[in-house]
């Protein structure tokens, strides 16, 4: 079998229960290809070689013998490294945590090692999900292996960057501004922000509890709903956690757009925040061809970006600093410059502030609950731009708040981050798809949809 | 905020260190918090509630 490093997880997973594939095989190859390639991309902050060959070696005996774990038997992953794998570090990408060990498996990890995924590693984030890219910590930022020059979208930087380059076929990553689907934008693979609550948070760092989602980061629509299939779930000892939430993600992804209302929310990217004509371009390819496919296309209005920005800085920054507070003022030194400055700005924030934030972002939920009952899946821009040059510090401040995730961090609806093209500097432009809570189905046969027209699954950097 | 009300904020916030080692990333955080809160439409009618909720017995 060649290109070990191309397979996706389900015909990974699928070659591997029909013995046609030795786990033992596919985790030496990425091994190798990590080796190879990780220097360049920093897409790991720790590679567990080790343990990972020994679970292959287990997985292929249980596999020799027939007993499958679940529908990830022998299939590499790697974890952002602000999510806990007992007996590694948790560091957070910070040497405020450089020795945080953990003594268990975050409760996404655990699922997937239930469904036979192997951990690789950990993985670059920015600084606590927040600071980054960054030259100032004790590792280098992860690069994007579409040009390494560029800079992979945050705050999942690893998860994006060694998705893309073919480390691994699928990895977990949080989002709390948008930190899964960035990623996934500037490095062209698919990212989904889970219905707020579907995906346990016990074990991952917080960042901000009431934005805070763990989210499937994947080369193809197929696995990211196999992906959130495993690690779906309620848990009684996460406080957010949604009961009884799981579903079959994957069983409306052939199905025909016919008949499919499709909101376009063109305000994001024509107005609030003018997106790159590129952007702009291949968004109105992606809405042409999904029309195409027999999708009933209309405009939706929405709050403007401004606003949900703000609403999204005033939460997200409070409760972080309920979080940080004590650090930075005993070690304030121990942080990067970016994580220092957007944590501290929580101190700077009022309980008035922080209600008003709290006021408005119900009022929100609501207006984008009534688009759903208009439409199905509302279409709109991820990021704005392409992937700018990470150590072009301006343009990175210039381009990283120009984006349309961080609404549905606000109102928790699921939404899924994509290619939607190559720009002419080979950098992927992205779109996103929204859809109503716990109808992460819906969104995924939007997505497929879009992939299968567009070929986005067979496109991959020319890297090593 | 003027140098002074950032300084006795960031005081009370229990950032006298971080005032004395890195004072314009002090000044950068207060400014970035400054105006956030100004871009979000105040709730007209006084009964609108925040989110999330208090719900009584329905987690833990």
């Amino acid at each position: 079998m060649s290109d070990l490093h191309w397979m996706t997880a389900a015909s990974a997973a699928r070659a591997i229960a029909t013995k046609e594939l030795s786990p033992v095989d596919l985790t030496k190859a990425l091994l190798d290809r990590v080796e190879k390639l990780d220097p360049t991309l920093n897409a790991f902050i720790r590679v567990d070689g080790e343990a990972a060959m020994a679970a292959a070696k287990a997985a292929e005996t249980e596999a020799q013998s027939g007993r499958l774990r679940g529908p990830l038997h022998g299939v590499p992953v790697g974890i952002k490294d602000i999510i806990d794998v007992a007996g590694l570090p948790t560091t957070c990408h910070s040497k405020v945590l450089q020795d945080n060990m953990a003594t268990a498996d975050a409760v996404c990890v655990e699922k997937l090692r239930g469904a036979g995924a192997i951990v690789l590693g950990k993985l670059s984030t920015h600084e606590f999900a927040i600071g980054g890219p960054s030259f100032d910590l004790p590792w280098p930022p992860a690069r994007n292996p579409w040009n390494p020059d560029h800079h992979p979208g945050g705050s999942s930087s690893g998860s994006g960057s060694g998705v893309a380059a073919g480390l691994f076929p699928m990895a977990l990553g949080t989002d709390t501004g948008g930190s899964v689907r960035n990623p996934a934008s500037c490095c062209g693979i698919v990212g989904l922000k889970p219905t707020y609550g579907l995906v346990s948070r016990r074990g991952v760092f917080p960042l901000s509890f009431t934005l805070d989602h763990i989210g499937p980061m994947t080369r193809t629509v197929t696995d990211n709903a196999l992906m959130l299939e495993s690690i779906a779930g309620h848990d009684p000892l996460d406080p957010g956690s949604a009961a009884g939430a799981q579903g079959h993600y994957g069983a409306a992804l052939d199905r025909s757009l016919r008949g499919l209302r499709i909101g376009f929310v063109r305000h994001f990217h024509e107005i609030d925040t003018p997106a790159d004509p590129e952007v702009t371009a291949a968004l109105e390819h992606v809405a042409r061809s999904l029309q195409l496919e027999g999708a009933d296309l209309r405009d939706i209005k929405l709050p403007s970006l401004n606003e949900f920005g703000a609403v999204n800085r005033v939460i997200l920054q409070s409760e972080a600093w309920s979080i940080h507070g004590p650090w930075l003022g005993e070690r304030p030194g121990d942080y990067g410059q970016l994580a220092r400055r957007r944590l501290m700005a929580g101190a700077f924030m009022s309980a008035g502030d922080y209600m008003l934030a709290s006021r408005r972002r119900l009022q929100m939920i609501a207006e984008v609950e009534a688009a759903l009952r208009d439409v199905d899946v509302l279409l709109c821009a991820s990021s704005m731009d392409p992937a700018c040059r990470i150590e072009d510090t301006a343009e990175v401040e210039r381009t990283y708040p120009r984006q349309a995730r961080t609404p549905f961090n606000v109102t928790g609806h699921p939404a899924l981050a994509m290619m939607a093209g190559l720009s002419k500097g080979g950098l992927p432009v992205s779109v996103q798809f929204v859809g109503r809570y716990f109808d992460e189905a819906t969104v995924f046969q939007v997505a497929r949809a879009w992939e299968r027209a567009a070929g986005t699954d067979k496109k991959h950097p020319a890297i090593g | 905020m003027n140098k002074e009300t950032i300084e006795m904020l960031a005081r009370s916030a229990g950032l006298a260190k971080a005032l004395a080692e890195f004072p314009d990333d002090v000044t950068v955080a207060a400014t970035q918090a400054a105006d956030v809160a100004r871009k979000i439409k105040r709730p007209i009618d006084p009964r609108a509630e925040p989110w999330p909720p208090m719900k009584a017995g329905t987690t833990l």
